[in-house]
């Protein structure tokens, strides 16, 4: 019989093979989930029912404190209890618990989970929020059924965590020694798991399909960093392959280590500078570490999107001085606010039929002014220290980016006048992502210090496919002809017009496709931070000429795939491991 | 089995089956014996359940089929047909 594989989005790269562990939390903070033996389903069955009753007699006993005027918090409380005595909610707990042989908690959480998914789909706004009800009540029948139990069970050895999700918050309370690796349900290719991930050098997978019931705990599961894998009840083969991949990765990471610090320069004497992406002020070590020269994309969404209200200037300005000092000498280039689309604001409650194509980054900056300004100060004011640059995220013209100019010689001047320092000269950048911003970029070149192309949202935008959506993730073509040749024009247009040209897209992260990159003389490439030993070291031992040599082969080309041959050829020829420890955006097409 | 009842009516509050009517309606189908499913086009709820009767969603104006089955259906549904006559109490 062959293993049953599940897949998921690979975050951070290595293989593990242990035991599993569920991290028994969905929403809730530390429930566990366990699987109970047949003889036990009764027991788990009768302290569902105790801790149900319990709550409601909890609750009628608040229902009589209630004083007589303060009728709208008695029909809440009495709303509550309605739910708790909900015959078809107990129902489904118990059946939970029943069919799957789960512990009650769970069976509980399981239901909670039922009912709120039906209150998301509906389409009356008071009624979607009603779904919040169920979960406070689910709070008190999970109380009781804690403070009944001994104790959770902890990890006693080093485990796969697998969980639905995993926050920052979760990460502190775990043993971080006691994981070998892990893997969520949720979460997709930028999601604060696997920075995480990253972070502690742990291979994980998130987005896993079918994570979660019939896993159970202490089953052997191998997890594959590199291919977004997690292989369940592995045979004998499997389990002899990936330990020897397991002793190749670690000395082939010794390899790269050990140069990671040196330049990247070509054999025949070509440089890049290699940056690197970051978010948090954790990420910055690992820069330090891997051989980073500084950091092309600091995305500034962070303090935005972790709380409901706006952050003021001045916890702007100490975030993003302190992050300067940090990265010091080196470069730090801070991308204004990049919010709409895939990270929706709380506070920014409007839907939008087609949010990728509507109010997100400099537009909705330009349309929130105060938002902007409060940003900009902040930026300006950190200028003073370190290496300081800003850069403006889906720019989609010359007119927009003059505008976007004016408004921040307005705020340069308020600064001025309040005879506050800033850096005047600081450089200042757009993100050239857009397919509008590709064709004129020419125009654009004239007006900035420099350029840089994002990848990730260029090829989305041009191609006219959203990669998350598996209808159409197969058109996810990076080495497409149009997204060459608009790379390719971008970079010429920048060297015509004297500016350096960056590339920060999962693009400069691809072993297949950084020879490309090369040959087509891009001044600097940023990537995450872990990526940047290996890039370096094929960079190190490349040649600009065969570069150059294949960049002419795939800008003849017409063809995708062939493009992809002639990479993969490149790769093969040259460097062999590459093909073993990485996971390549253009997988899909080669395997 | 008991007899079956039904009745055809139609929401008459201005907010619709929200959570203060749901509950009424659950209370009410609570204190009788035959088993009540409330109706709409598109869904259908056990009308003892609170969740179920919010999961219709039901605004103003929709039809919704009462139907009772046992021993005192005509009873159960002449009483949740007495709950949308008076609008659950509301719109005075």
């Amino acid at each position: 019989m062959s293993a049953r594989i599940l897949r998921g989005i690979p975050v951070s790269t290595g293989i593990a093979i242990g035991q599993a562990y569920f991290l028994n939390r969905c929403h809730f903070a530390g429930i566990t989930r366990q699987t109970v033996d047949e003889a036990d389903v009764p027991v788990e069955l009768n302290r569902l029912t105790e801790a149900f009753e319990s709550a409601c007699q909890d609750l009628e006993r608040i229902l009589g404190l209630v004083p007589a005027d303060l009728h709208e918090h008695a029909a809440i409380i009495e709303l509550h209890l309605m739910i708790l005595r909900d015959p078809k909610f107990r129902k489904r707990s118990q059946d939970h618990v029943c069919s799957t042989r789960i512990n009650a908690e769970w069976g509980l959480e399981r239901a909670v989970g039922d009912v709120e998914e039906i209150f998301a789909a509906m389409s009356d706004e008071y009624l979607r929020q009603r779904g919040q009800d169920i979960r406070v009540v689910a709070e008190r029948v999970l109380t009781k059924l804690v403070g009944r139990q001994a104790g959770l069970r902890a990890i006693t050895q080093r485990a796969i965590l697998l969980a639905n999700d995993l926050t920052p918050a979760d990460t502190i309370e775990l043993e971080i020694n006691k994981i070998m690796a892990f893997a969520t349900a949720q979460g997709g290719k930028t999601s604060h798991a696997g920075i995480l991930a990253r972070s502690l050098q742990i291979p994980a997978v998130v987005g896993v399909e079918g994570l979660g019931d019939d896993l159970s705990d202490g089953q052997v599961i191998i997890l594959d960093g590199f291919h977004g894998r997690i292989i369940l009840d592995p045979n004998e083969d499997e389990l002899a392959r990936y330990t020897d991949l397991q002793t190749q990765l670690e000395a082939y990471q010794a390899t790269i280590m050990r140069s990671c610090q040196l330049p990247a320069e070509t054999i025949d004497g070509y440089r890049f500078e290699v940056l690197a992406n970051i978010e948090l002020f954790e990420e910055v070590v690992a820069v330090n570490d891997n051989g980073g020269e500084g950091v092309g994309l600091y995305r500034s969404e962070y303090s935005y999107l972790t709380r409901t209200q706006m952050p003021t200037e001045e916890e702007l300005t100490e975030t993003y001085l302190d992050m300067a000092a940090l990265v010091a000498p080196k470069k730090l280039v801070i991308r204004t606010l990049d919010v709409g689309a895939d990270k929706l604001m709380r506070s920014q409650t409007t839907r939008e039929a087609n949010p990728a194509l509507g109010l997100r980054a400099v537009r909705y900056c330009l349309k929130h002014r105060d938002v902007f300004r409060t940003q900009l100060r902040a930026i300006l004011k950190a200028s003073v220290l370190g290496n300081v640059s800003i850069m403006f995220p889906m720019v989609s013209g010359l007119q927009e980016l003059v505008e976007i100019k004016k408004f921040y010689r307005t705020v340069q001047a308020e600064l001025h006048a309040e005879g506050v320092c800033f850096r005047e000269d600081m450089p200042m950048g757009i993100m050239v992502e857009l397919p509008s911003a590709v064709i004129t970029a020419d125009l654009l070149a004239q007006e900035v210090d420099f350029f840089s192309i994002g990848t990730n949202d260029l090829i989305q935008y041009s191609l006219g496919i959203d990669r998350t959506n598996k209808d159409v993730s197969y058109l996810y073509q990076p080495l497409h002809p149009a997204i060459l040749r608009s790379i390719k024009w971008v970079i010429d247009a920048g060297h015509k017009a004297g500016i350096e040209v960056c590339l920060c897209g999962e693009l400069a992260a691809d072993p297949f496709c950084i020879p490309i990159l090369m040959g087509m003389q891009v001044d600097a490439i940023s990537l995450g931070p872990h990526a940047i030993p290996g890039i370096k070291r094929i960079i190190r031992q490349a040649s600009m000429a065969e570069c150059t040599a294949l960049l002419k082969q795939v800008m003849a080309s017409q063809s995708v795939a062939r493009n992809n041959k002639l990479v993969r050829e490149l790769i093969f020829r040259r460097f062999p491991e590459e093909l073993l420890f990485y996971s390549s955006l253009l997988d899909e097409d080669i395997n | 089995m008991g007899e079956e009842q039904e009745l055809r009516i139609r929401v008459r509050n201005n907010l619709g089956l929200h959570a203060r009517p749901a509950g009424k309606i659950a209370n009410e189908a609570q204190r009788f014996a035959s088993s009540v499913v409330l109706t709409t086009e598109e869904a259908e709820a056990d009308a003892k359940s609170i969740l179920d009767v919010l999961t219709l969603a039901a605004p103003l104006g929709t039809e919704v089929c009462i139907r009772a089955q046992g021993p005192d259906a005509d009873q159960a549904v002449q009483a949740l047909a007495q709950l949308f006559i008076n609008k659950f109490g509301e719109d005075k």
